[in-house]
């Protein structure tokens, strides 16, 4: 028994040592540095970070390294929880001290591994060993883990000691507590608090893009054109299961639509933007049916890669010279013109506003869609497609469905964007964004609106606000939707499937098997037999 | 080779193994993601700048033997011929392996039925981890080639080769590989002649290989040589 947990946690240590190497290696760490050091005010930066910084991240991972080792040994007596966590920072420190043991060996060495390795400089060798000479940098680097995963056994057994009970039971149980206050209460009261709820939004929606500036109005308003696309995507993964990799591509067809019938080069059309908003929705809509309609028989996966077959296609189509003259190459359409409202130009503000009711026309479909006998079809057919067919549902028509509204969603978005940034380029239409909408409603939640604006916010508002983390955000995405398919592959917020309402039974005082069985009288035995 | 082979055992490891029970969305929501971390993971660790590879004198890019076609040069290179032979050898290689070996037997016993094998003595997991190893061996070897060939790479080239060596793969026949063979083949003359011979432009040969995938998955969703997975089981 005593081997088991120590080699498990040894284990751990060797994981996090894994990690931390990567994380050095591709500066992770240096990043990491400079967030912290913005905080506090210190310069530090990718290529020479301050040494503080690094620490700081070290601490960071150590503190985190021995939490994970000693929450895994639950059943463990106090002491030995804590020689687990001890073993975690040694062996991950162990690790640690090698890498920079090399680093010293190649700073002695004079070798510049920077043809192989883009972010290994002299400097930032030097500040991983804490600017300290020879074998003392090695130390501290394997000093630093050790300590910290120790610090985090402490604090997980400190944690769980009996005087904080109280303390801990008040924290974990907060939110619930919270959250039934809120639902309590009579149905009057439930009804204001409803009302007033609304009108502080609706009053916050109708000032607010006034208020703070065109920056905001531009951020908020492409988290709403992801927001309508999430939705539409949801309607094709989230409620009706079918995995479509390219939807990217409709959103191409209904900026392009837009574009093309409204920008002077390359045909100077000038339709206006109200009849193209509609073209490129039923353009987009259109483009959907064409795509289903060979691909109904094919299965999840396949589907999925065949999808991302067709997003590259349209993009390597606008890409192409072949088509340059229609829809302008790999420049783009310029000088779209927008909307315009008693005779001006749309503002940012307009555009807002637009969204917004771009937005809330896309809930309200949706809504209306998933509660409504289709979108009962559809979770029939996202469960188990067989069955489904088995019990008279036509599939077919209903995937059709599906893929046809949720283009259309996909269309509106590129319509109202093109119009928005004046340019549509073939550079926007990548797989890339095709996925950052499908890591939104997978973070978010599939299948129902709170999730989608979350994830929405979350995938998009956030870097906005994180420029720094900008070379690791793809790396991010990545990890993280790994990580929540692992752990919580139903999203944030999951959706909750319609239960059957049956009308109230009310069961017998008293029944189990064995009354039952009990009041059947056994056949009576013939006493002439 | 060695390390495409690790990262496969790693990659089944961590973002493979524990979604075996889950619906099938998952797992491929998980691939995908991995495979952005992975693409990432190297433009980081190795700048985003396009590469050089340098061959050895032997297979100086470019240069290889002239056969005079009606009057006119052409060069069949060194480098196109190394990968041929290359790839030719190792797909015997890996033919004896799935056909001769236990581990092979291993492999399509767990493919038919994970459950049966499982209760015939076959470990599961380890089979299961061995595939990707000898997968990702393959596709590092594939990356070698690609960069003889081409010169330059960067951390996203391996992308639309992916997605080729999935249709490679389905044209064939999935599971069967004789059949991937002949796909990649397929694909290949029809991507360098298809062009030329439709009349349009070099740039959309990836466009003609994704409309091949279309239309094999339409029409004959067993692929040329054939196994049927890609149509709804029922």
């Amino acid at each position: 028994m005593k081997k088991t947990y120590l080699r498990q946690s040894f284990d751990t240590g060797i994981i996090f040592g894994i990690v931390h190497i990567f994380c050095v290696l591709i500066a992770f760490n240096a990043m990491l540095g400079s967030l912290l050091a913005k905080i506090v005010n210190v310069t530090s930066s990718l290529t020479s970070p301050a040494v503080g910084a690094l620490i700081a991240y070290a601490v960071i991972l150590g503190l985190w390294a021995g939490i994970a080792s000693a929450l895994r040994q639950r059943e463990l007596s106090d002491g030995k929880r804590l020689l687990a966590s001890l073993v975690t920072g040694s062996s991950s420190g162990l690790l640690a001290a090698v890498l920079v043991g090399i680093f010293q060996l190649m700073l002695i060495l004079n070798i510049n591994p920077r043809d192989y390795l883009t972010n290994l400089s002299l400097p930032f060798m030097q500040a991983c060993l804490y600017s300290l000479p020879g074998l003392l940098g090695i130390l501290a680097n394997f000093f630093t883990f050790l300590i910290s995963a120790f610090v985090g056994g402490l604090l997980v057994v400190g944690w769980n000691l009996h005087g904080f009970a109280s303390i801990r039971h008040q924290i974990n149980n907060a939110p619930k507590n919270w959250i039934a206050k809120l639902r309590s209460g009579s149905a009057k009261k439930q009804l204001i608090q409803k009302y007033v709820f609304y009108a502080l939004l609706f009053v916050l929606i109708a000032i607010l893009p006034l208020e703070w500036g065109s920056y905001w109005n531009y951020v908020i308003g492409t988290v709403g054109l992801y927001v309508i696309m999430g939705l539409g995507l949801n309607i094709i993964v989230g409620l009706s299961g079918q995995l479509v990799l390219g939807y990217i591509a409709f959103f191409a067809i209904g900026a392009y639509t837009m574009a093309l019938l409204n920008a002077p080069i390359p045909h100077n059309l000038m339709w206006g933007f109200w009849p193209a908003l509609v073209l490129a929705i039923l353009l987009a809509a259109l483009a959907g049916f064409l795509l289903g309609l060979p691909l109904m028989r094919l299965r999840g996966d396949y589907l999925a890669i065949v999808t991302l077959g067709f997003g590259e296609i349209i993009r390597i189509l606008l890409n192409s010279d072949l088509l340059t003259s229609f829809s302008g190459g790999p420049r783009g359409v310029q000088g779209i013109h927008g909307p315009t409202i008693f005779g001006q130009v749309f503002s940012d503000v307009n555009y807002m506003y637009l969204i917004i009711l771009a937005v809330a026309l896309a809930m309200y479909v949706y809504n209306r869609l998933q509660h409504s006998r289709t979108g009962r079809a559809w979770l029939a057919i996202r469960e188990d497609e067989t069955v489904a067919r088995a019990t008279g549902v036509n599939t077919n028509k209903y995937k059709l469905l599906a893929l046809v509204i949720g283009a259309g969603f996909a269309g509106l978005a590129g319509a109202i964007s093109a119009a928005m940034n004046q340019f549509i380029g073939p550079g926007d239409q990548s797989l890339m964004a095709s996925i950052n909408v499908l890591c939104e409603i997978i973070v978010g939640g599939m299948g129902n609106i709170p999730g989608t604006l979350l994830g929405a916010f979350a995938l998009k508002g956030l870097p906005e606000l994180l420029r720094e983390v900008e070379n690791f955000r793809m790396l991010a995405f990545g990890a993280l939707l790994v990580a929540m398919m692992i752990l919580r592959p139903e999203g944030l917020i999951p959706s909750q499937r319609p239960t059957l309402e049956l009308p109230e039974e009310t069961p017998p005082a008293t029944s189990s098997t064995l009354t039952d069985a009990a009041k059947i009288k056994p056949p009576e035995e013939n006493p002439h037999d | 080779m060695t390390v495409a082979a690790l990262t496969g055992y790693f990659l089944e490891k961590i973002a493979y193994r524990p979604l075996r029970k889950a619906p099938r969305l998952v797992p491929l929501i998980s691939a995908i993601g991995a495979s952005i971390f992975l693409e990432n993971a190297v433009e980081l660790l190795f700048s985003p700048q396009l590469r050089n590879y340098t061959n050895p004198d032997i297979l100086h890019r470019g240069s290889g033997w002239t056969i005079v076609i009606n009057h006119s040069n052409v060069i069949v290179p060194y480098t196109g011929v190394f990968s041929f032979l290359l790839s030719a050898i190792l797909l015997v290689i890996v033919y004896t392996i799935v056909r001769k070996t236990r581990l092979g037997r291993a492999m399509r016993a767990v493919a038919l039925d994970k459950k049966t094998a499982a209760l015939m003595g076959v470990d599961v997991d380890s089979t299961i981890s061995q595939t990707f190893i000898l997968s990702g061996a393959l596709a590092g070897a594939a990356g070698v080639m690609f960069g003889i060939h081409n010169g330059l790479i960067y951390y996203y080239t391996g992308f639309i080769p992916g997605i080729k060596a999935f249709t490679a793969a389905v044209l064939g026949g999935i599971g069967n590989l004789p059949g991937a063979m002949l796909g990649g083949m397929f694909l290949g003359i029809v991507e360098s002649v298809g062009p030329a011979a439709l009349g349009i432009d070099f740039q959309l040969k990836d466009v003609l290989a994704f409309v091949i995938l279309i239309l094999v998955l339409i029409f004959k969703p067993s692929g040329l040589l054939g196994e049927s997975l890609a149509e709804e089981k029922l």
